[in-house]
Formats: C-alpha cells, structure tokens, sequence
C-alpha cells in the first residue's frame, strides 16, 4: 500500500534507481564510444596539429559528406591520369646548389598584370558550399589572407562572382566554359569583369568526361545509375552528351569582343595546341589534364610540359596544373618555365577541412614548402629557377 | 521524467547492437545490371555465377601493355558528327568493336550462344561464330540481328571443316576467320600435361597450302587470326588473304607471348592497307579500342568482357558490356580530338617507357 503512495511523490526505491541508471549507462554514447576500437584514428586534430597539405585531406575525408570528398577525389575512367599525375614528381629530381646566399628569398612575380607574391594561384573548381557554408567566399578568404594568393572562380561556381569578390581583397580571376550560343558567353564575362576579374581562364578540355565512380556513389545512396544516365536528350548515339563537341578554334576570336582582359586558354597537353592558342591570340597557356579529369590516358601535364615551353618561347605566360600538392613540386614546374602553378584538390581539402582558415593554411603551407624548397636549393629568386635545377628522366 | 529518458536511452542500446555496417560488397551478391559502370566491374559477377573451371577459362587476361601508350589529346577539334561507323567486306558496322569467337559458351550461360548473338545485336556489334559452339550456326544465325563471323581450327580432316565453313556461310556469315597457332589445345584441358596424347585443336600439320585449299573453294572474305608478326602478315597478304586479326588467344596457350597491341603497330606497317587489320587481346576500355585504332587497327574484337557479361546477365550483360565499351570508345575520341577513325594518326599517342 505505502510504495505507490511515496513513488506519487517522487520517491524511487533502490532496485528502481539501478535499474534506471543501468539503463542511462548502456544507452550512453561514451560507452558506446569505449567499444570502437579505432577510435584514436577518429579524433580531429586542431589546424596547428597539420604540417603538410596531405594531412588536410584525411580530414575533409573525415569532415565532409562522402559525396563532396569524392567529387573531389576521383578522376576519369580508371583513372590512370589521376595516377600519373603524382608519378611523375618521382621521375623529377632536384641538383641544388650550395654556396649561395640564401638570405631572402624573392617569391613576387606578375602574370598578366595581376602581382602575386608567389607563382602559385587557385585553380577553379566547381561547388564550394558542398565543401563548406561559406563556399567560394570563404575560399576567397582564405586566398586573400594568404599572402594575396589569387583565386580563378569556376564557371560553376556556387556563388554569385560578385559576392566571392566582395568577400575579401584579393585579385580574382574568372573560368569560363563556354557556350555554343555564342552570345550567352556575354553575360558572365562582363558580369565577371564588372566584379573585377582581371583575366579568363576558357576551360577547353573535358568535353566529353565522365566520372564513372560518381555512379558507384548513388549507387550506394541506393539510386541506380544508369537509368538516370540513359533518358537525357542530349546524348548522340553512342550515348555521349555533345554539349561540348563544338569547340572550334575560332571561338577564341568570337570571345575577344566581349572582354577587354587578358585570355587564357586552358587543357593544352601538346605542344601543336600551344603554337595555335597564340596564333588565335591568347594571352596566356594553362596546360592541364583537368586533374586528371578528362581524358584518361592522358599524360600528366608535367611531363608535357618542356615541349610547350620551348614552343611558346616565352611570347605567352604558360601556368600549370594538375597533380601539384607540395612546394618541390611546384619549384619542378617553375625550373621547366612555368609562370605559375594552380592548386586545386589543395585548397579544396584545406577548405573542407576547417573551412576559411582551413584555405588560409593549406596555402602558407605550400608557400612556405616553396620558400624551402627555393633556400635548399640555391635559388633565392625565381629568375634564377631554370632547367639546371632538375634531372629528368621522362618517359 | 526519468522513464521518459530511458526512452532514448534504449534506442541507442539498440542501435549499439546491431552489426557494424559492411563496407563494400557482401560476398556472393548479383548486382543489379544497372550498377555496374564499366567491362572489368562484370568479372566479380560472373566469378559468383561460375564453376571455377568455367571462370578460369575467361579470367583474367593482360592488359598491362596499354599503361605504356598515353595520348597526345586535340584541342578544339569540331566532334558534333562524332561517327564511328565501320566499313568491313562491305558491311557498315554501327562501332568497330566486334564480340570475338570463344567455344562452348553453354559453359558460361544455359542459353550459349544463342543470349551472346541476342546481346550482341542489341548492341549492333559483329558477333564471331566459334567453330566449337554449343548451338548449331543456323539457329544463332536466327537470333542474331546484325552481321555474322565465323571462326574455324584448320583441322587435318579439311573436308569436315570445309563443310562446316560452307554451312556457316550458308547460314549468313559474312566472313571466315581461320585460326592459327593454336595446334594443340590448352595445357591441362585433357587432365594433366603428358607428351603422349596432346589434346588436339587445330592442324599441326599445317602450312599455306592448307590455307590456299580453303581459300579456293570458300566464297566470303578470309581472315587469318592469330598472326603475331610483321612478316607473317606480309606472307598472309601474298597468299590472298583478306584479313589479319592480330591474337595471342586471350594469352591462355603459351606464357610469354606478347601482348597484341604492342605488335599491331609494325604489322599494320607491313600490311600496308592491302587487307583490314584486326586485333585482339586484353581490351577491357574504350581507351584501349582507340589506341588500337590510332595505331591503324580496322575494328577490335572483344571476348572476355563479353563472355563474363554472359555468364553474370545473359544476353543484357552482353549488351551493357558492348554498349559501355562503345560510349567509352566515343567518349575518348572525342576528348583525344577527331571526329571518327579515319581522322586518326599515330600522332595521337606517345609511347611511354613507365
């Protein structure tokens, strides 16, 4: 009769109590926690703890949805180009000199017109927001607080390019994948140049690419691929979609008329194309294989580089990308006549990681690699980075 | 209040005992055919379909020459027209990717060749008769709707062959590859290796006469396949043949042979555009198919990957590894920068010692 009565009153006996507390104890998530047996690999470790730009990308592995940090992992196909774009560095070495006064460094260069304190630019690349809330923004600000570095914003930018610029100071370059209709390619560029873009960066690779393990993705978010693949209307026949089949050289010329800031031409693998972008009058030369994006197969873009140097002849700017994630990395490119290298898997995973900050530091790591790299081996500016510099075994 | 709490509390008990989640494949698992993307994805599946002896007959093979060629990529190279429509013995064919000759493909699959000539007209691909089938031609030829080959072991008794060929061409076949060096089949095939009873195959007492015999009295194209070297196709040419399908046998009768494509360079120089060259041999992605055809290649044969879409799907899986071998094989000559495969030139590629 008496324990209803005291339970009325908020009283628990002593079986009860146990029973209850056992009950909290099993459901917790720290007994929980004390079962896995990785859990050490799973701690996040602070910005300061990470010293070099591969340690950024364990942990927008571990940060990002799996699908943000896959779109930015895969490449084409088997991904051979993928692959040999990291290759390659292993077929390159250093010859440093010793005896050289190494007291200041000079990194400043100016490409285009646009000053940089290091050869070293973002790359554009698509969708930011999936990488971090405060999106192109964000990674802008991160590039503008380190040391200024340039950003090109992606034709598929989340954003609006206004907004990326209004974010922060920094000089911003734009992307631009154009149009068939040649009109429509008018709107973003003046948009783009009204923003304060100071150069265009036309991607003219990937035109018919396709990540096949982006497939495997919705395939284990339990849609099925191809049946998404196979309705669309702008596939031809063999099923490609022909969106970008149409590039022709003279597109450059058409293009010319909307702008009045220099124009890049980006994808360039042999050195044919080079001579031809500066016949069609382009101001500049990104070579590229998209990260190893586009065609696979591809060669990396560092092993082409050297023939498209020595036929462009210094008339034109040549800039590089793909592969390029340490500062001795981007010094090899420098030591073939490359005027600058784009990152751009790099500021991704430095953004993905801790976001603005996270972008800031990924950037003064590779700068700071490159000013090491430059001191340890005897080249205190870059007008003294030439082709001595590396042994090349290149296949 | 407590008892409320205990509510959620209990939820993630439950949640803690339940199996860790399996990352990848659970073993034995068909997919559905939707989920594969792209030709090597079907070996996994037709392993779990298969004996072992079954999939050990089409495991495999080596691809490791086409890590060797990588492309010089065209830029601005106008593909709107992308067209890769073959010419071969006077049949346009809708891609040169033709399904290769493979025996007794019951092994593989209940329906044999009767699904492969199903998916491969799905798919608008050349199928290969095999010598060996396990259904007669005439009723492949039934099902099949696009053009047929067929493949023949120059046997000592010619006169069987010859009938069969004869049969076969009645049936539809359009052209007729005779097989060379392959004199005696597989090691292993008839139990364990013994110098004594070598398990017969083609004709070890085989020369260009036999070839002439046969060429004399059969009316449709003759190819020879398996040829491995420069000088024997130039013979091959001089004796009438009309084609060359360059094949190591999937590298399943010899160690050691060389890969096909890394010869089909100098016998397609020998050759010299008097006959079509064909090749075979370790294609698994429409890459490898334009590098044969940059290299001067006519049309690729296909087996492996079409025999594992077999064995795992049936006829669909033939024609799913057909059609994605296909849009590869667009995919990349359009981002290598021609518009079909007579605006090829060795140019595309550069042949790299890593």
């Amino acid at each position: 009769m008496k324990q209803p009565e005291r339970h009325r009153h908020g009283y628990v006996d002593r079986r009860e109590s146990i029973r209850l507390l056992t009950g909290f104890l099993a459901g917790s998530p720290l007994l929980l926690a004390q079962q896995d047996p990785f859990r050490d690999h799973s701690r996040i470790p602070s910005i300061d703890e990470l010293i070099d730009v591969f340690d950024f990308e364990a942990l927008a592995y571990e940060k990002l949805p799996r699908s943000a940090y896959n779109y930015t992992a895969y490449g084409a196909a088997g991904e051979f180009t993928l692959r040999r774009n990291r290759e390659v560095f292993k077929w390159i070495e250093l010859i440093p000199k010793g005896v050289v006064n190494v007291s200041s460094i000079d990194t400043t260069t100016e490409i285009l017109g646009t000053r940089m304190n290091f050869p070293i630019m973002v790359a554009p690349t698509a969708g930011h927001t999936a990488l971090h809330p405060s999106g192109e923004a964000g990674t802008h600000e991160g590039c503008t607080a380190a040391a200024e570095t340039p950003m090109i914003v992606s034709h598929a930018a989340s954003m609006p390019i206004e907004e990326i610029a209004a974010s922060a100071s920094g000089p911003i370059w734009v992307q631009l994948y154009p149009s068939p209709d040649i009109e429509t390619n008018r709107k973003p560029l003046e948009k783009a140049q009204a923003a304060g873009a100071r150069a265009v960066v036309v991607t003219v690779d990937q035109e018919a690419a396709f990540y096949e393990r982006a497939l495997h993705d919705r395939n284990l978010a339990g849609r099925r691929s191809r049946r998404i693949r196979r309705p669309r209307r702008d596939l031809n026949r063999y099923r490609i979609p022909v969106k970008r089949l149409w590039y022709e050289w003279k597109l450059f010329d058409q293009l010319r008329s909307f702008i009045n800031m220099p124009m890049l031409a980006k994808g360039v693998l042999i050195a044919e194309d080079a001579k031809r972008c500066i016949e069609h009058g382009l101001d500049g030369i990104v070579v590229s294989n998209h990260g190893g994006r586009a065609l696979d197969y591809s060669p990396s873009s560092l092993e082409v580089l050297p023939e498209i140097v020595d036929v462009v002849a210094g008339r034109v700017p040549v800039l590089i990308d793909s592969g390029f994630r340490r500062g001795s990395d981007i010094l090899k490119a420098l030591a073939f006549g490359a005027s600058a290298v784009c990152l751009g898997r790099v500021p991704r995973w430095g953004l993905g990681a801790f976001g603005p900050p996270g972008a800031q530091r990924i950037l003064e790591i590779v700068q700071a690699e490159l000013v090491m790299a430059m001191a340890h081996s005897g080249r205190p500016t870059l007008a003294s980075i030439d082709r001595s510099l590396v042994r090349a075994d290149l296949p | 209040m407590a008892r409320i709490g205990s509510l959620p509390a209990a939820t993630l008990l439950i949640r803690a005992q339940r199996s860790p989640q399996i990352i990848g494949e659970p073993p034995g698992r068909i997919p559905p055919l939707d989920e594969l993307v792209n030709s090597l994805e079907f070996e996994p599946v037709a392993q779990r379909k298969l004996d072992d002896a079954a999939f050990n007959a089409i495991s495999g093979g080596n691809r490791s020459g086409f890590d060797h060629i990588v492309f010089r990529p065209r830029l601005m190279v106008n593909t709107q027209n992308l067209d890769l429509t073959t010419e071969l013995f006077g049949d346009a064919m809708f891609t040169p990717i033709l399904i290769g000759p493979a025996s007794h493909q019951n092994r593989f699959h209940p329906e044999g060749e009767l699904a492969m000539a199903r998916g491969a007209s799905a798919a608008q691909a050349a199928m290969v008769v095999a010598d060996r089938s396990d259904h007669p031609v005439e009723r492949i030829a039934a099902e099949a709707g696009g053009p047929l080959w067929y493949q023949a072991y120059p046997e000592s008794d010619g006169h069987s062959l010859l009938s069969r060929i004869h049969k076969a061409v009645e049936a539809g076949c359009k052209a007729v590859c005779i097989t060379v060096g392959t004199p005696y089949g597989q090691i292993g095939s008839n139990g364990y290796p013994r110098l004594s009873t070598l398990p017969p195959m083609g004709n070890p007492a085989f020369d260009w006469n036999y070839i002439d015999r046969i060429r004399r009295s059969v009316t449709a194209p003759l190819l020879l396949k398996g040829v491995m070297s420069a000088e024997e196709a130039k013979t091959a040419v001089k004796n009438g043949i009309q084609g060359i399908v360059v094949s190591n046998h999937g590298g399943g009768f010899v160690h050691g042979l060389a890969e096909p494509i890394t010869v089909l360079p100098e016998i397609v120089d020998a050759v010299g555009g008097r006959a079509p060259v064909l090749v075979d041999g370790g294609f698994r992605r429409g890459s490898d198919v334009l590098k044969a055809l940059i290299f001067g290649a006519k049309a690729v044969l296909i087996s492996r990957p079409a025999l594992w879409g077999l064995a795992a799907y049936g006829a669909e899986g033939v024609r799913t590894v057909v059609e994605l071998l296909q849009t590869e094989l667009a995919r990349d000559l359009a981002m290598v920068g021609a518009a079909n495969p007579q605006d090829l030139s060795r140019d595309f590629v550069k042949i790299s010692r890593r």
